[in-house]
């Protein structure tokens, strides 16, 4: 154990990351799997993103996945982004038959297929002195 | 089935650019007052006005107007994202059918803010923290996967760039004119793998508007009409187009993209196929975009589009001329004013005015945006 205390870190966004947050190693992004046409929608949903069914069940998707595409932004991106450039992206096809849009730990020797980790990790620490745990994945 | 045809009689465009302390309304106003000398009306003759626009502040369509003559005629902005020109159309062409009014007028104006556009308006806050918030990199993704599974190289991309960029020699509405070896596009920095500076539009400022009547109408008052075909527009289906605001896709279905899908709806309305269709203005945001663009819009077969670039099929005097004017890469891309300029081009080729750009014998047009959310829309054209 790292020592964290587990009130004092959120998630980047309601829904998206199972819980309990610690130990991060155990963190998982949610899915919501469709009863009616089967399709994974990303985090917890009410409402089928494909066909607006509403019988959907929560999971936990798989930590490895392969990489299926990715970029390099080499400017730094608007707003209040918490990290540096240059900066991998990646959409990263998971066994659940989903492909999650997720920042990569880095930018060098990406290629097509080759196996990613998610990690869910603190990204920053937020004006109530919690720690915001965001996600990434990382070459294997 | 609709009973009435309509067309356009007339057509205004202030060029794309930047232009300071020119306001919006001053830039809008300009399109409008065009318009209406190109068809030869006065403002009184218009029945209603829809105001295309996306960044611009509420009611800005009736302001821009107002100074025109307050004849109280409804007047409303449409947004949707780089769709909203088409849907501007759209509205008025219904209410145009329905006998609602006679003339109307569609104006697609904008004033960009410089560089990318502020995220928040399309991205969660927990996206823009974690830097997926750039609109390059989806494109960038894109023309990756596009590469691998087709071979699809930087060079296919560079050259259309190229063909691009000299075809903006002869565009004085175009802001930027200026040729590009290959080489120079090239060499010109990453913004996003494998996506190049000079193959990228910048967001910016201009107007286009376009005059609209019944093909009865128009022969009552002898204005020379160009036919609308047809003017569609949709969202992208579930999983069919990872424009913001995706955050994830499937990899069990793998439904058709926008573009495919409201292209067929319009070539249908409009009774025709690519092979009729003597010029296309599409959405090049990014010059990779205007690949997969080709494969879309039917001009090849999936995965064949690099071909079509090395055969040159694209060029004005191809098979297929593929943005003729310099593209959005060139002109840029003032949201709200993209699809009204591409009309207005197209309407300038069909009546043979396009000087340089003119693309022989020119009958029919198609115009193509595609922005976030995947809103699409189409307009097909006829001499």
């Amino acid at each position: 154990m790292t020592g964290r205390d587990e009130k004092r870190m959120v998630p980047i966004r309601e829904k998206l990351l199972t819980e309990p947050l610690t130990p991060l190693e155990d963190v998982r992004l949610l899915g919501s799997e469709c009863s009616e046409c089967g399709e994974v929608n990303l985090g917890e949903v009410s409402s089928c993103q494909n066909c607006a069914g509403e019988d959907l069940a929560v999971i936990a998707l798989s930590e490895r996945g392969k990489l299926w595409t990715f970029t390099v932004i080499r400017n730094r991106p608007p707003g209040d982004f918490k990290g540096d450039v240059p900066l991998g992206e990646g959409l990263v096809e998971l066994p659940e038959g989903i492909r999650v849009k997720s920042p990569l730990v880095t930018a060098d020797n990406l290629k097509i297929g080759m196996d990613v980790n998610f990690t869910a990790y603190p990204l920053y620490r937020n004006m109530s002195g919690e720690e915001v745990i965001a996600f990434r994945f990382d070459p294997v | 089935m609709k009973e009435e045809e309509i067309v356009i009689v007339g057509v205004g465009m202030h060029q794309f650019g930047r232009f300071g302390e020119k306001s919006y309304a001053e830039i809008g106003r300009e399109a409008v007052k065009l318009a209406l000398q190109d068809a030869g009306i006065g403002w009184k003759s218009i029945g209603a006005a829809y105001c295309s626009t996306m960044y611009l502040p509420a009611t800005s369509g009736a302001r821009i107007m107002r100074p025109l003559g307050a004849t109280g005629i409804p007047i409303c902005d449409v947004e949707a994202a780089c769709a909203s020109g088409g849907v501007a159309m759209k509205q008025a062409i219904q209410g145009l059918e329905a006998g609602e009014f006679d003339i109307a007028l569609v104006l697609g104006v904008e004033k960009m803010p410089r560089g990318f556009m502020d995220p928040l308006m399309l991205y969660a806050r927990w996206q823009v923290e974690m830097g997926m918030s750039t609109n390059p990199s989806y494109w960038a993704m894109r023309a990756r996967r596009h590469m691998y599974e087709y071979g699809t190289t930087e060079l296919h991309i560079a050259k259309v760039a190229e063909k691009s960029h000299r075809n903006s020699v002869n565009n004085p509405y175009s802001m930027y004119q200026k040729p590009f070896t290959v080489e120079e596009i090239m060499n010109s920095p990453l913004v996003c793998d494998p996506i190049r500076l000079l193959e990228i539009c910048a967001p910016n400022e201009g107007a286009a508007a376009v005059i609209m009547c019944t093909k009865e109408k128009a022969k009552q008052l002898s204005l020379k009409p160009v036919t609308v075909a047809a003017c569609t527009h949709t969202i992208a289906l579930y999983s069919a187009d990872f424009r913001v605001p995706a955050d994830s896709m499937s990899a069990k279905i793998d439904p058709p993209g926008p573009t495919e899908r409201t292209g067929e709806i319009a070539y249908g309305a409009a009774g025709v196929g690519p092979e009729d269709i003597d010029l296309f203005e599409v959405q090049d945001t990014d010059c990779f975009c205007e690949v997969e663009i080709y494969e879309e819009l039917g001009l090849c077969p999936v995965g064949d589009a690099a071909k079509l670039i090395d055969d040159g099929q694209t060029e004005i005097d191809g098979k297929y001329p593929v943005n003729v004017s310099g593209g959005l890469v060139c002109k840029g891309e003032p949201v709200g004013a993209s699809h009204l300029g591409q009309v207005v081009e197209v309407v300038w080729q069909l009546r043979n005015e396009a000087g340089k750009r003119q693309v022989r014998g020119a009958k029919v047009g198609l115009a193509h945006v595609l922005g976030a959310g995947g809103n699409c829309a189409v307009t097909i054209l006829k001499a």
